[in-house]
Parts: structure tokens; C-alpha cells; sequence
């Protein structure tokens, strides 16, 4: 049982970190299909650091923590992308995400092999991590991440900046009327957005593999989407649907191992977070309510 | 310091197309209200955009308070102390109505080092100032709760709460009801005596008659003149703002009618959340008749052109239309067997926005012969043509003529366009929704004598508004209905004023 709560934690906590990113854009009013992007985008730039410092620091931890680091300002930055996109040229945010997406992973696939030949001299298409230190059996970052994700409700709700935020995702008209500026407000949250999922990625190749390469984050940047669309674009309830993906997941790993199923069983289990979200489709649909904005480029002009 | 605390000297405004402010100037004193009159497109809204700071002048000067300004911005409006209340409202509708005020300059407190909105004390401040000035609301409800005329106390208080001292109202009565426009008749006059100096943009006479010091109208682009409101007949500014003699009651003859042409039989309407919003609705109504349902907004009259139009099901009864049972046809048979249908909201049901005039002029017939052939090709031409002959004919003024984008158009031209294709449908039951809602009298006068020059020629008509003048000038029969159900239907003559307005308040069904 312990094991399985455990592993689900793994499993929810960085997919929450990775919801939060599109919370943060798509109440901003930016449609966010390019967590993925970001996600892998931000880990690749954090496990290469790792990767570097692990030479010079053996056994240390400190490569971890700047990993973490560098993977939120790397998700951040490549966020940027999407932002400019979409506010500054008005781009069709679907499209833009789609992209981003495809982009990073071609993008992070070619770097990771190149680098590994030019810098360390191996020829490897993944970045071979340490193993992220553990306190009370739970990793560190799953405490960071509970960290990030309180402090990012608290900016949400409570500070003025996070008012504006929500305001530009429903009425950016209403926004702009209050003399604040729409377009400053959206790259900001699709930025921090995008360092949300990097985090969330570099947290993933740690627990996941222990190393980090282009295939070991497809998929979840969509799952996190659906995580944030069930809980209706809210902190609080996103929190819920992740536990809900996680934890199915890891009963699922559990029951393949306990009734000694072959492994390939395993790979039956991967859909379960993917069909349990087909299952929730059916009865959420009707009842969520995306930010009345979401995905249209705001122009001053239009009345 | 001068005499006057707005100055707006030689302005002049072009767009593509159109010049929507030709050396326009008009001088405000500080408390006064001060009104703008003229048909939709006349460039008022245009002129108090460039006081707000929305556009910018391409030739004249502004003064504030005796000083030269550049009001580049909204933001710089309002620094100007400056405020103005949109047509259409600047909301965030999950929010609440404080936050919504404050939104842009929050109180703040500091809680280690971050700020955090002080919405207490903002909760406070917004409920002394809605005191302060007597426009009632609760300041923790949703927008999305409240009706439309608290939101609009939301906007204007947003302005006092900027402490802006020139304020400027869009058409403020446009989406109020008769009782909540006197309401905020009297809260413009509180305002006005509290100091505030008042700029009022609307086409409505009464309302101008009602509050205003002084009324500049515009005609087309154009300062006509600038007149004391008390000093000037209601009927000598209709004719200004117009530009010709108007007439306020609609010349008719007696009616002729003729065999029936709809039934509707014990229709009732049940919505998704089981209300009943039509119940045993029965009437008919013949040829050459103008039918009118009578009623305050929102007690089931949409429902019942909308369901007669097919466009929402009923629940029980059956609608006839020349005999025939047509409960169960699609909307498509149900034009096809003569319904013509001006819907309220012209731009969700009436109009694709983004649509070119004549593309939209064809809709319901687009699939025919000669606008398009059996392969399923549009003939561009034919399609030209019919557009710049309706254009011709019911005089739809609009910037590019047939290939303009319908969204650009003003309402009242977006109107004539629907009617003049529904028209064009020659059908046998022509349904009008608030044909006239938010048009000036121009536009109005215009529309009603089309409803009965329709009627002579033998149509019957189904007539929808919430105009009580309207309903007593053009209807032969009406129908009064409250909480769904109607009350009394009777021919025109045989009712007063305020026999119908006892019906729309549900009285005489007590009696």
C-alpha cells in the first residue's frame, strides 16, 4: 500500500507542477497545448547542467538542486516562444502549442546526442542523472514542488498580480480599461507557466529513469491538461485530478506486480491514466468552464 | 480659468472609408449634463472616444479645465479625471463587484514583502461609496449574478471610485427597462448635483427632455447646433438629429384581415432546468393582421417566436401554419413553407458577423437557384447583384457597399439588412423580435412602416417588443403575457396604456 502511495506521489506531484503551467497561461487567456514542450524543454536544459556538474562533484547533491533551478529558468525562457507567438503576433495559440511541442522534441533529441558526443564524448541519447536524494522516503522535490505550487495559489488569488492574471483570462477589455497592460500580464504568466513544466519535466526524468532523454516525456504534458480541464482551471481541484492519475497509475504498476503478470503487462498499465481520463471526459464535460477568453488574441481595437 | 471644463475645438476624425467627425466643436460646463444627440452612425460614440482617449484626432484641439491636452490613452483619461461608462460593459465576470472596481488601483497590503489585495478593506470602501452616491449594490456578489442595470451601477461606480469628475455615458439606457432607466435617470441628476459634470451620448429624446442642460446634435458626422434643452421642443430636435420631419405616430389604415395563417394550439416550453416558460400559449393570426405580444422582458415571448421559428422545442401543442401541422418540421421546412424570422439577438441569429453584406443578405436562400447552380457553386455575381439592389432599395448604408464586413456595420444598418432579406423571403408569417431595440427614431419610424406596409400587403405578423408605444402603434391584436402564460389577447382598440401595462404586471389576471 505504502509503495503505492508513494510512487503515486512520484508520479502526481511532478504531472501537478506541469498542470500549474497550463493553469497559469490558459487564465492568463493563452491557450496552453506546449506544456509538453516546456517540460522538455526545461529538463534537458537542467539535466544537461547536472550532467556537467556531476563530473567535477561526485556523490553531491548540489547538481540536483541546480538541475531544478536551471530546468524552471530553461521552461521559462523557451515559454517565451509560445508567448511571443501568440500575444505579439497573434498567432493561432493551438497551432503555436502543437508546434512547441513537436519542436522541443526534435530540438532536445538532437542536442542530447550532440552533446553527449562533443562535451562528455559518449555516444548516448540520454543524459544518465544521479539518484535524487530521498527524505522520509518521499524524494526532495516532492517537497519543492509542494512549495511552488502553494506559493503559486497564493500569487494567484491573493496578490494583485494574480487578480489581473484571472481578469485577462475572462474580460482582458476590462483589464486593459483599468489601466493595466493585458500583454505584460500574459507573458508573464506563460513564462512562469513554462518554468512550472520544466520543473515538472527535470522532476520526471529524475524519478521516472534516472536519466533524461527526448522519449521520456511524451504524453504527459496532455494528461496534465486534462488534469488542469477537470479541475476546472483551479489550483485546488487540479491537485485532486493529478492524485486521482498518479495513484491509478501506481495500483495498477502494483496489482501487474502482485499477481506476477509478465511484464509486458506493464505497458498495458500505461493507458490506465489515459483511459481513466476518457472515463472522466463523459462526466466532467459538462460541468467545466474555461477562462471566457481562453485563446483569443487580445486586440485593442475590437469592441 | 475658463467657463468651461470640456473644450473639443475643429475636431475632425476619418476612417477608411467614412469621416466620422468633420470640425466638430462643443464646449461642457462644469454640472452640467450635457447630452449628444444623433442617429447611430452620427459620430458621437466616436467623439467621446477621442475625450476618453480611445482614438486620437486626426485634426483639432482638446481642452481640460482650461488646459491644451493630448489624451493618448484611456489611462491618460482618467488621470484627467475622466471616466466613461461603454455601450458595452468592461467586466470580469467571475470576479466580484469590488474587485471589479478596484481592479487597476487595489488597496494593498504588504505580507512579507508581496502585496496582497486588501480586500476587506476594498469591500469597505466600495460600500461607503455606493452609499455615498445612492447606487445600491452588494459588494461581494458575482457579476455573473447580478442583472444588467447593477452592472451597470458596477461601471459607473468603478469611475467614482477613480474619483473621475467628467463622466461620460454610451447609450446607458439601451439595456435597461423602463423602470430601471427612470433609476438611473435619478442617480445622473444625484451625480450632476454632486458636482459632477455628466456627458450623455444617446438617440432618445424622452430621455434627453428628461435630465439634460444642454443637447448637441450631430448628423452624420456633423455639428448640427447646440440647444437648451428646455427651450426646444422634443419635435424640433427629432427633426434636427434626423435631418427631415419625422412623425411619432405611425399613419395606418384600418386593418383587412384575411384567412388564418397560424394556430399555435396549448404550446408550452419547458427549459432544461424543468421551468415552464410558455404555458398554454394559444392564438392565431390571420392575414393582414399584426399580431403583438405585450410584456415585460423575460416572461416567455421570445420562447414563443422561437419555438413557433423552430429554433427551440416545445413540449406540448401543435403550431399550424396554413393549416398545416408543422410542431415536428425542421427550421429549413419551416422557411421553405413561409416563416420569416427577425430574431432578437441580430448578432448571434441573425447576421454571420464576419460575413460580407451580400453574403449575408443571401442566407436562407443561398442554396437556390440563381445564387447558386446544382453542382454547389456560388455564382458571385448573381449574389453581387441581389445585394446591391437591396442595398438600393432599402437605402443599407455601410462603408464598402455589398463587400463590406457586416461587424463594421452600425446596428441600424445591420437591421435593415435582416429585414430587408427576410423580407425578400416572401413568406406568409413574418415574426419581428424587438425589430426596432436599440435603434434611433429614424431607423425606428423607417422599420414600423415597413411592419405594416408587410401587413397591407396581406402578410400576418408576429411583433415582439418591449416598446409599449410600439405595440399600441402598430398592433391590431394583442396578446399580453406574464410569467409565461397569457393573459388577454383582445384587438388593439378596445385597450388602453394602462389596461395593457396591468396585464404585463400580472394584475388583471387576479381580477
Amino acid at each position: 500500500m505504502s509503495t503505492i502511495i508513494l510512487n503515486g506521489l512520484a508520479f502526481s506531484l511532478p504531472l501537478l507542477a506541469m498542470a500549474l503551467s497550463g493553469i497559469f497561461s490558459e487564465r492568463s487567456g493563452v491557450t496552453n497545448l506546449a506544456v509538453e514542450g516546456f517540460q522538455g524543454f526545461g529538463a534537458f536544459c537542467g539535466a544537461f547542467i547536472a550532467l556537467v556538474l556531476q563530473q567535477s562533484m561526485k556523490g553531491s547533491d548540489v547538481p540536483y538542486y541546480v538541475a531544478l533551478i536551471i530546468s524552471f529558468v530553461g521552461g521559462a525562457l523557451f515559454a517565451l516562444i509560445h508567448a511571443l507567438m501568440c500575444i505579439r503576433f497573434k498567432a493561432n495559440q493551438v497551432i503555436s502549442g502543437v508546434v512547441i511541442n513537436i519542436f522541443a522534441m526534435a530540438l532536445t533529441a538532437y542536442f542530447t546526442k550532440y552533446l553527449n558526443l562533443a562535451v562528455f564524448g559518449a555516444s548516448s541519447d540520454k543524459f544518465v542523472l544521479n539518484i535524487a536524494p530521498k527524505v522520509f522516503g518521499l524524494y526532495t522535490f516532492e517537497y519543492i514542488i509542494v512549495a511552488v505550487v502553494a506559493v503559486a495559489w497564493f500569487v494567484m488569488y491573493k496578490t494583485t498580480f494574480g487578480m489581473y492574471l484571472r481578469a485577462c483570462g475572462d474580460n482582458p477589455q476590462a483589464v486593459d480599461a483599468a489601466g493595466v497592460n493585458v500583454a505584460k500580464i500574459r507573458y508573464i504568466a506563460v513564462s512562469l507557466g513554462g518554468g512550472f513544466a520544466g520543473l515538472g519535466g527535470i522532476c520526471y526524468a529524475y524519478s521516472i529513469s534516472s536519466n533524461f532523454s527526448s522519449n521520456i516525456y511524451s504524453g504527459y504534458g496532455y494528461l496534465a491538461i486534462a488534469a488542469l480541464i477537470f479541475g476546472n482551471w483551479n489550483v485546488m481541484p487540479t491537485l485532486f485530478a493529478c492524485f486521482l492519475f498518479g495513484f491509478a497509475r501506481s495500483a495498477g504498476y502494483q496489482i501487474v506486480q502482485i499477481a506476477e503478470l509478465p511484464s509486458s503487462y506493464q505497458d498495458l498499465i500505461m493507458i490506465l491514466p489515459y483511459v481513466l481520463t476518457l472515463i472522466m471526459l463523459i462526466f466532467f464535460s459538462k460541468k467545466t468552464h474555461a477562462p471566457r477568453a481562453l485563446g483569443v488574441s487580445y486586440d485593442k481595437g475590437s469592441r | 480659468m475658463s467657463e468651461y471644463i470640456v473644450e473639443m475645438k475643429n475636431i475632425t476624425k476619418r476612417f477608411p472609408g467614412i469621416v466620422a467627425n468633420s470640425d466638430v466643436s462643443i464646449s461642457i460646463k462644469k454640472g452640467e449634463i450635457f447630452a449628444l444627440l444623433g442617429e447611430n452612425g452620427a459620430g458621437k460614440s466616436t467623439l467621446m472616444s477621442m475625450l476618453f482617449g480611445m482614438y486620437e484626432p486626426d485634426e483639432g484641439e482638446i481642452y481640460i479645465r482650461g488646459e491644451k491636452v493630448q489624451i493618448t490613452s484611456p489611462n491618460k483619461a482618467t488621470e484627467l479625471n475622466i471616466g466613461m461608462v461603454h455601450q458595452h460593459f468592461k467586466l470580469v465576470s467571475n470576479y466580484t463587484i469590488t474587485e471589479n472596481i478596484i481592479m487597476g488601483t487595489e488597496p494593498v497590503k504588504k505580507i512579507l514583502g508581496i502585496p496582497v489585495v486588501d480586500i476587506k478593506r476594498a469591500n469597505e470602501e466600495v460600500a461607503e461609496l455606493s452609499k455615498k452616491y445612492g447606487l445600491d449594490v452588494n459588494p461581494t456578489d458575482v457579476i455573473s449574478d447580478i442583472p444588467v442595470s447593477t452592472q451597470q451601477r458596477v461601471e459607473i461606480l468603478k469611475m467614482l471610485y477613480r474619483e473621475a469628475e467628467i463622466l461620460i455615458f454610451d447609450e446607458p439606457t439601451a439595456v435597461l427597462t423602463p423602470q430601471e432607466i427612470n433609476s438611473l435617470l435619478d442617480i445622473i441628476r444625484g451625480l450632476r448635483d454632486g458636482g459632477k459634470t455628466i456627458i450623455l451620448i444617446t438617440h432618445k429624446l424622452d430621455e434627453i427632455k428628461q435630465v439634460a442642460d444642454r443637447c448637441a446634435i450631430l448628423n452624420r458626422g456633423k455639428l448640427i447646433d447646440i440647444l437648451d434643452v428646455k427651450d426646444t421642443p422634443t419635435k424640433t430636435m427629432a427633426n434636427l438629429m434626423v435631418g427631415r420631419e419625422v412623425s411619432f405616430t405611425v399613419d395606418k389604415s384600418p386593418a383587412n384581415f384575411g384567412e388564418e395563417v397560424l394556430k399555435v394550439q396549448n404550446v408550452t416550453v419547458i427549459n432544461q432546468n424543468k421551468l415552464k416558460l410558455v404555458e398554454d400559449a394559444s392564438f392565431t393570426i390571420h392575414k393582414g393582421e399584426i399580431f403583438a405580444i405585450a410584456g415585460v422582458s423575460g416572461n416567455g415571448q421570445v420562447e414563443i417566436a422561437d419555438a413557433i421559428a423552430g429554433t427551440i422545442p416545445i413540449s406540448s401543442g401543435n403550431i399550424y401554419l396554413k393549416g398545416k401541422d408543422i410542431t415536428k418540421e425542421s427550421i429549413k421546412n419551416r422557411v421553405e413553407s413561409g416563416i420569416a424570422y427577425i430574431p432578437e439577438d441580430r448578432h448571434n441569429c441573425g447576421l454571420i458577423m464576419d460575413f460580407s453584406l451580400a453574403e449575408d443578405l443571401i442566407l436562407k436562400k443561398h442554396h437556390k437557384h440563381p445564387y447558386s447552380d446544382k453542382k454547389g457553386f456560388l455564382n458571385a455575381s448573381e449574389i453581387s447583384n441581389h445585394a446591391n439592389l437591396l442595398i438600393e432599395r432599402e437605402d443599407i448604408r455601410s462603408g464598402q457597399g455589398e463587400k463590406t464586413i457586416v461587424r463594421s456595420m452600425s446596428g441600424g444598418n445591420q437591421q435593415k439588412a435582416i429585414i430587408a432579406r427576410e423580407i425578400e423571403l416572401n413568406a406568409d408569417l413574418i415574426i419581428f423580435v424587438q425589430p426596432t431595440r436599440g435603434l434611433d427614431i429614424g431607423a425606428i419610424e423607417n422599420i414600423r412602416k415597413k411592419i405594416i406596409a408587410e401587413r397591407d400587403a396581406g402578410k400576418a405578423i408576429l411583433l415582439i417588443s418591449l416598446e409599449l408605444d410600439e405595440i399600441m402603434n402598430c398592433a391590431d391584436t394583442i396578446a399580453v403575457i406574464y410569467n409565461g402564460k397569457i393573459q388577454n389577447i383582445a384587438p388593439t382598440h378596445t385597450l388602453s396604456v394602462n389596461e395593457v401595462g396591468e396585464y404585463m404586471m400580472g394584475v388583471g389576471h387576479n381580477e
